[in-house]
């Protein structure tokens, strides 16, 4: 076939140009493999904000008193939902249980002269249900100790490695606000929180120790945890919670809501934008270099063309088309930038698994080989066409004139 | 065959109109061996490029085959070049870092049909020109004349109605050169049509007919044999 045989003109003029070659390919590789090194970068950063939605629950909404803008937890102090709040909430359809907490952020705790701050929760022993995680080591809270307002407390496990070192913390003392409690279980890890707070800085005591003993809200709940039956209806539940809020909370319809919900959607929306800009930036990377590679590969090849302008009007005079020598030139640099492509993405992976090995989320996916793939073809294609014009717009009288 | 009508062929560069052609009239027939004697500045090489089908001319008409060549478009040009006309240049032109045996198969990189004796074929012809051992040689591993050789083997591997040579002995010294045209001897009793353009008159008594060329125009025509 005619076009194997113009084909077969660019594969020998690559290797009878071998360092032209080279340059080339090298451009492309640079460009490839950065492309390549993002996208896995990006990948698994989405996959690691998976797991942290994953963390946070797909079915669960958790209700924070106090309205406004997502911050942080609401605390003991800022208290507003009612015993009611939640039986009503654990009678809305499709609720499966509810759970609720009090929260103090940065408490002091002290163990001998060992001196720390963790978030202390008030919890029931169905916070173990709700957030998937109970004692790893010992006991969790349980009934009759929020019955008896227990000074038992279950400690994650950054505290325990904090106040404790290696050794077993399982039936010492330790002083939560100059209150001794006595350690009964260790709490299971579980890593960073969706905004990335340590999850397991945290010290659990029972709910109603917290309530009355150290957080001195007797009467109302800061947090509850609700876990819904169908993960499809998470957002339909916490619309039926609002409505049963702002009515037991007797809110006029101009008012706004005193409490907060946040619901997986909205906690993968809010991570998504935190982590926008740095894929933003990355992606500016990872585009800007391989058009770079694109760049060097059009200055090469437009030298080539005017390098090799007898040779055009030559191959004219033997009656090669003015296609034949786009494809000539063309073929020639797909070829390169395929090459390059093809020894990118290997040096990609490569990198990324070294960046792997130091511990940064990153996940090679075949899409990376698939993108770098149309890339540097598409690269080749849209810097390739133009010198490949030029060479064939040579008038073949004058070209084959050259000296 | 070949049918030169009042051709004539100008370039403006800027303002300056500089006819270049002036109205050439001439006939080459077939199987014919013919010279077109051209000394240097009277329209040589453009008289070579419309011929040879790289260029146009200005007005008249050049009939190639009973072909109106001014009537093609680039394409159907290219494939007139490709399948009719084998040229042989002054400079060889061969393909560098390319052997004897891919520069003779280069016209039909760009043929319709690859005739599936090709190889054999470009073979034979190099044996003919006398360079069998030296086939898979490159063009800066071969003499001048040698070169030139090759390029006429090229020039014959499609089998052209014509064989067009510009100034083919002028880069080689006078026993290649005597060699070469005894080649183009060969080829004409052989049944070839042959067209040879140089201004050295020792190289167009070669050929059976000269045509003067002067000033842009025919001047004489001279039978020799």
């Amino acid at each position: 076939m005619k076009i194997m045989r113009i084909a077969g003109v660019s594969v020998n003029t690559i290797f009878k140009h071998k360092m032209r070659a080279f340059l080339i390919i090298l451009a492309i590789v640079v460009g490839i493999a950065t492309l390549t090194v993002v996208v896995a970068l990006t990948q698994g950063m989405n996959k690691q904000i998976m797991k942290q939605i994953q963390n946070f629950g797909p079915d669960a909404i958790v209700l924070h008193s106090g309205g406004g803008k997502i911050r942080g937890p609401s605390t003991a102090s800022e208290a507003n939902l009612t015993k009611k709040d939640i039986s009503d909430i654990e009678n809305i359809d499709g609720v499966k249980l509810v759970t609720s907490f009090q929260v103090a952020l940065d408490a002091p705790i002290k163990y001998g002269n060992k001196f720390t701050t963790s978030w202390v929760w008030g919890v029931e022993p169905n916070w173990k249900d709700a957030w998937r995680r109970g004692a790893s080591k010992g006991e969790f809270i349980t009934d009759s100790d929020n019955e008896q307002l227990s000074k038992v407390c279950v400690i994650g496990q950054s505290a325990a490695k904090e106040l404790f070192g290696d050794a077993n913390p399982i039936g010492e003392n330790i002083l939560i606000e100059n209150v001794s409690f006595q350690v009964v279980g260790i709490l299971e890890k579980r890593g960073l929180s969706p905004v990335g707070t340590d999850f397991d800085n945290l010290i659990l005591i029972p709910f109603t120790t917290a309530s009355r003993r150290l957080m001195n809200q007797p009467m109302y709940i800061s947090t509850a945890r609700v876990i819904v039956r169908n993960p499809s209806q998470v957002e339909a539940v916490a619309g039926q919670i609002k409505e049963v809020l702002r009515e037991n909370h007797r809110l006029a319809a101009t008012e706004e809501d005193d409490f907060r919900l946040s619901t997986p959607g909205q906690v993968s929306e809010m991570v998504k934008s935190a982590s926008k800009t740095l894929k933003l930036f990355l992606w500016l990377v990872a585009v800007i270099s391989p058009l770079v590679g694109g760049i060097v590969l059009m200055n090469i090849m437009l030298m080539a063309v005017s390098e090799r302008k007898r040779e055009i009007g030559l191959r004219r005079a033997m009656g090669a088309k003015k296609k034949h020598i786009i494809f000539q030139f063309l073929a020639e640099s797909i070829m390169l930038t395929f090459s390059g492509g093809v020894i990118g993405v290997g040096t990609g992976i490569v990198i990324a698994f070294l960046i792997k090995l130091s511990g940064k989320p990153i996940s090679v996916t075949w899409q990376s080989f698939a993108i770098a793939f149309i890339f540097s073809t598409l690269i080749g294609l849209f810097f390739g066409i133009y010198p490949a014009k030029k060479a064939a717009a040579l008038d073949p009288a004058t070209a084959l004139s050259q000296k | 065959m070949i049918e030169f009508n009042d051709i004539t062929k100008f370039f403006i560069s800027g303002t300056v109109r500089t006819d270049v052609l002036k109205g050439v009239t001439f006939k080459v027939n077939k199987g014919e061996f013919a010279a077109i004697m051209a000394p240097s500045g009277t329209g040589k090489t453009t008289l070579l490029n419309v011929l040879g089908c790289l260029m146009k001319a200005s007005s008249g008409s050049y009939l190639f085959e009973d072909q109106d060549i001014e009537t093609l478009n680039d394409d159907q040009l290219s494939e007139i070049r490709n399948k009719k006309i084998g040229f042989v240049f002054q400079t060889f032109n061969l393909l560098e870092r390319t052997s004897a045996l891919d520069n003779v198969l280069l016209p039909l990189v760009y043929a319709d049909v690859y005739p599936a004796d090709a190889v054999k074929k470009a073979g034979r012809l190099i044996e003919s020109v006398g360079l069998k051992e030296r086939i898979n040689y490159k063009p800066s591993e071969l003499s001048g004349g040698q070169q030139q050789r090759v390029a006429i083997a090229r020039a014959l591997i499609s089998d052209p109605a014509v064989i067009l040579a510009d100034e083919p002995t002028g880069n080689l010294d006078a026993n290649s050169a005597k060699e070469i045209m005894e080649i183009f001897k060969t080829l004409h009793k052989e049944g070839r049509t042959i067209l040879v353009v140089t201004h050295d008159i020792n190289i167009a008594r070669s050929a059976e007919r000269i045509i003067y060329l002067k000033d842009g125009k025919v001047e004489k025509e001279e039978v020799l044999r």
